[in-house]
Formats: structure tokens, C-alpha cells, sequence
């Protein structure tokens, strides 16, 4: 049901007729994301009633009272590049844009953290930081994701997570719209002392914040958040310019070589398993900063889809195996003696696993590559083969060794789907792998390739998917409390209830304080916990 | 392609919201990284190239129809190809010319900008699109001592376009053009008011039928004179010769070249040599029509295919796409480059992710607000990497940055390379 004309007037007094439209034309680019056809039979989802562009919090919290006294739902969102961003529970429901929100506030060197608003972008925090010697985590997703998005609504998890923690971990304090319009100050900001702790001395409620998978834009509206750096150990990226041979595509673009203070090598060895106890020794010494998947060639984004699938036959050509059995790492240091040392007692744990070095992956312009992608700037090169992709699989925050154990039954479950080919695991055999690091809280994702547009590969990638749902499937409580990086939508997934009960009623208890946050169920829960299931279960 | 062809890409289209940025790795200073101007200008995502692959998909499923608002969208475009650029460092499907296809369209359905109505009734009137009497468009070179094509032989024709042609203030440089050439012992003459229009803009703006018009137009005029070489200085006529009508299946039989790359032929084979010092820090926009709206374009004749069941969209044969690789961005940089004096230096935005100067498209007509706004936009970037002067080789662009500096008060030297180049011989 549609915004009456008082309602959407009463909204267009508190942002200003700039900044409100529910034009039928411009609601409809806000309702067609990728992934959209995976979860609802087609690109598009329900249009939102009215989109709004607030401007200042005091707005924000004048719009969620307004929500309040009517019943509208509401969803803030800073980039939207996934469906639970925009999708709302029913029709009656609003967008808030946040994109008059994007300035880093403050950028305290000393203290190593920064302050940000919601449309602030990894990257842009990411180029501020370096200036000044600090960086911030990088996520496995593209250069538009939102840093409060990350820290506090939404997968949190980064690559670099051996050195920087993950996002939602380094939260430090926030400010925080709760959907009654009310303002909850968290972490030190709340005593008006600074940003630079979040656990005290003011509350400290990270994890009704954002917990694990986060509310989605459920509970409230982030306006500011203070989010830890750490030591960026190179110089500004203005050092490290894409240069690319005349004649390339932008997309050829790569840094020439690692810089400075840092060192990157590709370990291979014998099998797989080898490959990753090296890797959990190397991660749990905390040597190196990133331990990742060595990308190789076929991880890359080139020119396009065809030349990349010339360069994937080739690799595979050479032997299937070898991506499955390397591993990347990434080692930093403040001094040379520091990098001497990482270097030398990584390569104790490879004579120890018997690892080698693979000459072609070593190759110093293809280590700056994998560099560059796994530190600093990348785009989605998952999304050009078929413009989809779902991020399968995720553990949970688990161990090493839980992953270790979870392997093969990925790998087993999936060997049905790998054999009829129309959905596909980018790894050449190594089905499962902690994406993120192997160290204490490994986490990781897989970006499974289907094509929506082909009915046969949708109808397996729905099949898989539904396995990975089922609470009594092979995956058990890996599923939980994602598909991926928390982009289950929940009302076609269902995922808190089918798994509460198989974790101690966690599903409840969300739910309890979802209830308590939002008395009058007006924060939209699409990417959430509804705040009751329905008679029928869901 | 009709844009119906265009569902694939309007499917498949993920809403990253790369069309509105350059580049990220590219990026050089954070507050130059938006790309295209109507996404940084307007509010709404249907603003951006990935918003109208949206809004393409729902109106081929009758979710909306054209109205007014679909029009705004549509127009409010510089149609300047930034999106296309950004798009597919990642993706291969075709942002720009689905709102071609769009533009097209709706011209062949009647839905209309009032603005641009006017602009073409003066073409199909007067042959050019500044509203302006045919009889006038050779007085830019009064004066001059010039063959006349349709009257005399030469080698070289110079087609002056039709912003040179009936802007005043930008005479000078048609003229300096000319006399540069003849400096250089160029065996050069112009249609003076034969000179028609490339069609190029009216193409922009949806009219297809014009492009074809006047596309057989200019061949029968080249192939009437017997030239061998076609030099413009406007960029969105290079555009026209060399790629549009390339497009459409009427590659030019005769060489077309941009001013900036006989000058730059010129001066390598030392027939001019820049001899005054500048003593000026300059910086270069590249016009979107002589950067990667200039790369040649690509025809290609196959099938789309998946290797068995594979999820990924491949090309048999493969398909090389127009990724603004092969615009024309180093001839002005080499021609500045020899002028004693002048310090050169880039702005953040450049090559195949320059910025536009607002004029593209049909916003200087419809638009002129916004097109100042994108034009001050460019200026504000000069004025960041310390720029005494903004120098360019497009008259469109030269327009826009006078009007943009005289309403904000702008002091910036705005120069085509042409009369800079002249300054120094």
C-alpha cells in the first residue's frame, strides 16, 4: 500500500522536496540488484513506497518518529549493493538513502582509529588512512562497500583480519538512531570521553548492534561510527598507481611490485592438507598478515569474460591441482630485521610441510598482483561471467581445525553439483577453504558461480542453496547464521528459525531484542528476524 | 540493436554502482572520483547507467511507462560514456549504448524534449544545430585566404563544425586552425556555408534518420571533391566521422583525423615547431568525444555461448569490447609537451575516465544548469592540481568552460590547443 498524501507530505517537510521522491520511475532502480533473481523468481523485488534522502540525524530521527505514530515500515541503506539492502517487508515501507552522510569525521592518528559517517567507503577510509600510516581492514567485497555497513550492520569479516581484526570487531563506539528515533551513544562516546574504546567506560552493546550476521539496516539507523586502524606499513597509495602496457584495458591495470615493509610469497606443497596445516601454523604465530588463497591467474579480473576463459583453460591445462595446494601469504614488519624474522620462521614452517616455491607464482609482478588484490583495491570480478554469483557456504566464526573438519563435507556435498557443472566453485577442486585467514576465528566464504538466466543452472543453485538451509543437511550448524555474507533474505529463507533451536533458541532471544528495540515494528526485518513467525511457521 | 537487444545487460547489471564512479584503482584524490555527472548531479540511482538498465528491464516487463520523469532520466545524460568505462573494467555489457537505444526509441515514439525539437528543426532546416541561417556558416573565415571546396581542390578538407562555425567568440580559433595549417604548407581548403552538419549530436539525442542523412551527405561531399584527408577541429565530429558513421556501415573512405593528430603529425615531421615559451602550468581535458568516445568501433558478428554448462557468458568468435582503450588522449599531450615553457599536468580524472564538460548529449540545449554545473565541476579539478589554464581541443568544451567560469567567477584560462599552439609558432 502506498504512502498517502499526507504521509508523504509529512515526510517532504522534515528532508524538503529535493530530497523525497516516489516517482514510479526512480523507485524502480531500487528494487533490481543482483541476486534478486536467486531469491524471488525475478531481477526485481517490490518497489519501496518513497525514498528519502535525510541530511542531518536530527532528520533521521524525526522521519523514524514520523514511522512510529503511522506504522511505516523503514530501511536506511548507505550503497546498496545487495538485495537485503533494499527489500523491504511489505509496501508500505521506505528507504533511507544515506548519501548525504559521507565524510570521515576524524582520522586521529595517534589514537589509530577514525570516525566515519554511513556512505564512507572502505577505499575512501582505506586512501585517508595510508596518509597518515594506518589502514584499515580489507573486506572480499568491492570498493563501494560501506565501512559502517561492515563495522556494524553486515558481514564484517576481512581478509586481513591476522593483523586487523575483523570489522565488527573494531568497532570502538557508534551512534546509534534506534527505531524509535531515540539516540544511543555506544562505546566511550557515550561519556562524552572520545571514541577510543568500546568497551568501556560506556556501554558497550556491539553485539546486539551488529552481532554475527548482522540487522541488516533492522534495528535503527548507524549515523556515526569510531572504527580501529592499524599500521599501514607502507608509504601513501599514491605509490602504488595502477600502471598498465600501452594498449592494455583499464582493467589490466596492476601494481608493479610489493612495496615496501612488506613481502609476498606463494607456498605450494605436496597435497592439500599439507597446504593448510602450514597455513594454520603460519596464521596461529601470528606471522603473517594475510594468509589467502593464491589467486593465481584464474582470480584475476581481465579484460573480459573471454580472455579470462582463455587464461582459466590454460592454467587448468597445467595441473588442476596446484591453486588447491598453494597458499598466499603476506608477511609485514616495521623494521627489515622484523620482515627477516617473519620471513625466516615462514620458511621453517614450509621446510616442515615440505612446501615449495612455485617459480611462476612467485614471479614478483604476479606476487604484487595478488598483493594489490588482497590488500588494498579490487573490484568483483565474480559478477562479469554471468553479471551473479552466490556467495555459498560460510562458516561460522569457528576454528581452524572445525574448518579443517568441514571440508571434505562441503566437498562431498557439493560433488553432485560440480559434476553436472552449472553451478561452479572457482577452485579447481579444493572445494572448501577459510577464505578470510586461518587463524583463531577463521571464517571464510565461497562466491559460487551460477547463471540466473539459464533455468537449468538456477534450479541447481536453488538446490544447493536449500541444502545449505536445511538444519538436518550434511552441513549441519556451518549454515548457521548465514548463506554466505549474510545475504539470506529472511523471509523467503527462514534461517533464524529453521536454526535457533539448533543453537541454545538464539533465534528467541534476536527476536526478544529486535521486540525490545523496536516496540512499534516499524525497523523493516527482510534481512533480520521477523518480529513473530507466522501461524504457518514462518 | 534495437534496446530490446539489450536485456542481457539490463539482467545482468548488478547495481555495483561502478557507472558512477571512475575507476576506483585509478582514482587519484578521493574528491574527484565520481565519474559520471548526472549520478553526482541528481539524487536518485535511475540517474546512473545502471539505474537505466533498471529502468529498461521494467519497462520491457510493463512495470513503467515513458513519462515525464523516464524522459528527465533519460535526458539529464551527457551521454558522455564515463559509465561505460567504469562499467566494464568489470562487466562486459554495453551501459552507453543501451541508452542510445533508449534515446532512439523514444524519438521514434514521439516522446520528446521540447528543447531538443527545436535544436532539430533548425537541422532540418538549416543544417546545423545552433538554430542558426545556413547562409551564415562560412563567415567564421571571412577573410581568410582559404580555398572553397565547392568551388576549388584540395587535399585537406577542414570541417569546421557547426559550433565553430556560428559561435562568434569561438572564431578565432577556426581561423587560427586554418592559418596553422597553412603555415605548415597544408594543401587545405573548407565548404564554407556548404558545410553541413556530422549529425553526431542529433544521433545522441535519438534521432537515428539524421545520422544516416547526413553521414551520405558528408561521403558524397568528400567523394565530390576528391579529398583525401578530413580535419576537424571539434571532437564531437571527429566522433561522428570516424566511429559513428563507421557504426551505422559507412566507414569514411578518406582519412579523418582531429586537429590535435595532424598537429601532431605537423610538428613530428617538423613542418611547425612551437618556438614561444608558455611560461604557463597547464593542464588537458580530454573532450569524451576524442577520448574513449574516439576509439574505433567494433563490429562484431557471432554467437553468444556457455562452454557446456558452464556459467559464464562467452563469444564465438570472441568479443573484443569498446573499453575506451584506444581513444585519441596522447596527440594533445605530445603536442603540449613540445611548447617551451609550459608545465604540463594531468588532473585526477583523465584518458578514458575524463571528465565531461557538461555539453554532451544534448544537456547544453536542454540543460544548460546542469551542463555548467559539470563544466565547473572540470574547473574546480584544474584549480586542485594548481592549473593556470585548462586547455582542451573541442569547441563544445570551450563553450562550457567560458560559461562555467564567467557564473562562478572562475578566473582560470580556458584555451583550445589550437590557439595556444598558435601562439607559440
Amino acid at each position: 500500500m502506498a504512502l498517502t498524501n499526507d504521509e508523504f507530505k509529512a515526510l517532504e517537510d522534515i528532508v524538503g522536496t529535493e530530497y523525497i521522491t516516489r516517482e514510479p520511475v526512480i523507485m524502480e532502480s531500487y528494487n533490481q540488484v543482483w541476486g534478486n533473481k536467486l531469491a524471488f523468481g525475478h531481477k526485481r523485488h517490490n518497489p519501496p513506497a518513497a525514498i528519502l534522502l535525510p541530511g542531518t540525524v536530527e532528520e533521521i530521527q524525526r522521519i523514524i518518529r514520523y514511522c512510529n505514530e503511522t506504522g511505516i515500515l523503514f530501511k536506511p541503506f548507505a550503497r546498496a549493493f545487495e538485495n537485503v539492502a533494499t527489500k523491504l517487508s511489505n509496501d508500505r515501507g521506505i528507504l533511507l538513502e544515506l548519501k548525504r552522510f559521507n565524510r570521515i569525521l576524524e582520522l586521529d592518528e595517534k589514537n589509530m582509529h577514525a570516525v566515519v559517517e554511513p556512505f564512507v567507503t572502505v577505499y575512501q577510509l582505506q586512501d585517508a588512512a595510508a596518509k597518515v600510516g594506518l589502514y584499515t581492514g580489507k573486506p572480499g567485497v568491492g570498493y563501494t562497500a560501506s565501512v559502517i555497513s561492515l563495522a556494524c550492520c553486515h558481514q564484517g569479516m576481512t581478509i586481513s583480519q591476522l593483523y586487523t581484526s575483523g570489522y565488527g570487531r573494531n568497532v570502538l563506539g557508534a551512534e546509534w538512531v534506534l527505531p524509535t528515533g531515540d539516540i544511543l551513544n555506544l562505546g566511550a562516546a557515550g561519556r562524552e570521553g572520545g571514541w577510543f574504546c568500546g568497551d568501556g567506560p560506556g556501554f558497550s552493546l556491539r553485539g546486539i548492534l551488529r552481532g554475527r550476521a548482522g540487522a541488516n539496516g533492522g534495528n535503527g539507523v548507524i549515523t556515526k561510527c569510531s572504527v580501529k586502524l592499524s599500521p599501514w606499513y607502507a608509504g601513501p597509495p599514491t605509490s602504488y598507481d595502477m600502471e598498465r602496457e600501452p594498449g592494455k584495458a583499464l582493467s589490466a591495470g596492476r601494481l608493479k611490485e610489493v612495496p615496501g615493509n612488506y613481502h609476498a610469497v606463494v607456498l605450494s606443497f605436496p597435497t592439500t592438507e599439507q597446504m593448510m596445516k602450514a597455513s594454520t601454523e603460519i596464521g596461529r604465530a601470528e606471522l603473517a598478515c594475510i594468509v589467502a588463497p593464491s589467486y593465481l591467474y584464474t582470480g584475476f579480473m581481465e579484460e573480459g569474460n573471454d580472455e579470462f576463459w582463455a587464461k582459466m583453460q590454460a592454467e587448468s591445462e597445467k595441473d588442476p591441482t596446484r591453486i588447491s595446494r598453494s597458499v598466499l601469504i603476506i608477511l609485514n614488519g616495521h623494521s627489515n630485521r622484523e620482515l627477516a624474522y617473519r620471513k625466516r620462521a615462514v620458511e621453517s614452517v614450509r621446510a616442515k610441510w615440505e612446501g615449495y616455491l612455485d617459480e611462476e607464482y612467485n614471479d614478483p609482478q604476479m606476487l604484487a598482483m595478488m598483493f594489490q588484490y588482497q590488500m588494498w583495491s579490487t573490484g568483483i570480478g565474480g559478477l562479469r561471467r554471468t553479471g551473479d554469483f552466490m556467495v555459498s557456504i560460510q562458516g561460522a566464526d569457528g576454528s581452524t581445525e572445525m574448518h579443517l573438519n568441514y571440508r571434505p563435507v562441503e566437498f562431498e556435498a557439493f560433488k553432485p553439483f560440480r559434476e553436472r557443472g552449472n553451478i561452479v566453485q572457482p577452485d579447481m577442486g579444493m572445494s572448501y577453504r577459510p577464505m578470510e585467514h586461518f587463524s583463531l576465528g577463521s571464517s571464510g566464504g565461497i562466491a559460487t558461480g551460477y547463471d540466473p538466466w539459464d533455468p537449468e543452472s538456477l534450479a541447481a543453485a536453488r538446490e544447493y542453496m536449500n541444502m545449505v538451509y536445511d538444519s538436518e543437511s550434511p552441513f549441519r550448524r556451518f549454515s548457521y547464521t548465514n548463506r554466505g555474507a549474510m545475504m539470506q533474505v529472511e523471509e523467503i529463507e527462514h534461517v533464524h528459525q529453521r536454526w535457533g533451536p539448533i543453537y541454545d533458541n538464539a533465534d528467541i532471544w534476536l527476536q526478544k531484542v529486535r521486540n525490545m528495540l523496536d516496540p512499534n515494528r516499524v525497523a523493516d526485518w527482510s534481512g533480520y528476524i521477523p518480529p513473530e513467525y507466522n501461524t504457518d511457521g514462518k | 540493436m534495437t534496446w530490446e537487444k539489450y536485456e542481457h545487460d539490463m539482467q545482468r547489471c548488478s547495481r555495483c554502482s561502478y557507472c558512477k564512479y571512475i575507476p576506483w584503482r585509478y582514482a587519484g584524490n578521493l574528491d574527484f572520483i565520481e565519474g559520471c555527472p548526472s549520478a553526482a548531479r541528481y539524487h536518485w540511482h535511475a540517474f546512473a547507467a545502471g539505474g537505466k538498465f533498471n529502468l529498461g528491464l521494467s519497462l520491457m516487463r510493463g512495470e513503467i511507462e515513458i513519462d515525464d520523469t523516464f524522459l528527465d532520466v533519460l535526458y539529464k545524460c551527457n551521454m558522455d560514456g564515463s559509465c561505460d568505462i567504469s562499467c566494464k573494467v568489470g562487466q562486459d555489457i554495453e551501459p552507453l549504448q543501451h541508452i542510445q537505444e533508449l534515446r532512439i526509441k523514444c524519438v521514434q515514439e514521439g516522446h520528446l524534449i521540447p528543447e531538443h525539437m527545436l535544436v532539430i528543426e533548425g537541422l532540418r532546416k538549416q543544417d546545423n544545430m545552433m538554430m542558426a541561417d545556413r547562409a551564415d556558416r562560412g563567415k567564421w573565415a571571412d577573410g581568410l585566404d582559404v580555398k572553397d571546396l565547392s568551388r576549388e581542390k584540395a587535399d585537406v578538407l577542414f570541417h569546421a563544425g557547426c559550433r565553430y562555425s556560428f559561435d562568434e567568440e569561438l572564431w578565432p580559433i577556426a581561423r587560427s586552425g586554418i592559418r596553422i595549417l597553412q603555415k605548415a604548407g597544408v594543401d587545405v581548403g573548407i565548404m564554407g556555408a556548404e558545410e553541413s552538419c556530422c549529425a553526431g549530436r542529433a544521433y545522441e539525442l535519438g534521432y537515428a534518420g539524421e545520422l544516416v542523412k547526413y553521414c551520405e551527405h558528408q561521403r558524397d561531399v568528400w567523394r565530390n571533391t576528391g579529398v583525401k584527408t578530413v580535419v576537424t577541429p571539434c571532437a564531437d565530429c571527429y566522433a561522428s566521422f570516424a566511429v559513428l558513421y563507421d557504426k551505422i556501415g559507412q566507414k569514411p573512405e578518406v582519412e579523418i583525423l582531429h586537429i590535435t593528430q595532424y598537429l601532431d603529425r605537423l610538428i613530428q615531421e617538423g613542418k611547425i615547431q612551437p618556438k614561444n615559451s608558455v611560461p604557463a602550468k597547464v593542464t588537458y581535458h580530454d573532450p569524451c568525444h576524442l577520448g574513449r568516445l574516439a576509439e574505433p568501433w567494433i563490429h562484431w558478428n557471432g554467437k553468444e555461448y556457455k562452454p557446456g554448462t558452464m556459467p559464464i557468458v562467452l563469444h564465438d568468435p570472441p568479443k573484443k569490447y569498446r573499453r575506451g582503450t584506444f581513444g585519441i588522449y596522447d596527440p594533445p599531450r605530445n603536442i603540449l609537451n613540445t611548447v617551451p615553457g609550459l608545465t604540463f599536468v594531468e588532473m585526477y580524472r583523465i584518458r578514458e575516465y575524463g571528465w565531461c564538460c557538461g555539453a554532451g548529449g544534448g544537456v547544453i540545449d536542454a540543460y544548460p544548469d546542469f551542463a555548467e554545473w559539470t563544466g565547473a565541476e572540470r574547473l574546480r579539478e584544474a584549480r586542485a592540481v594548481g592549473a593556470e589554464a585548462i586547455v582542451s581541443a573541442c569547441p563544445w568544451c570551450k563553450r562550457v568552460f567560458m560559461d562555467a567560469a564567467e557564473n562562478t567567477g572562475d578566473a582560470i584560462q580556458i584555451l583550445d590547443i589550437v590557439e595556444l599552439i598558435e601562439q607559440t609558432l
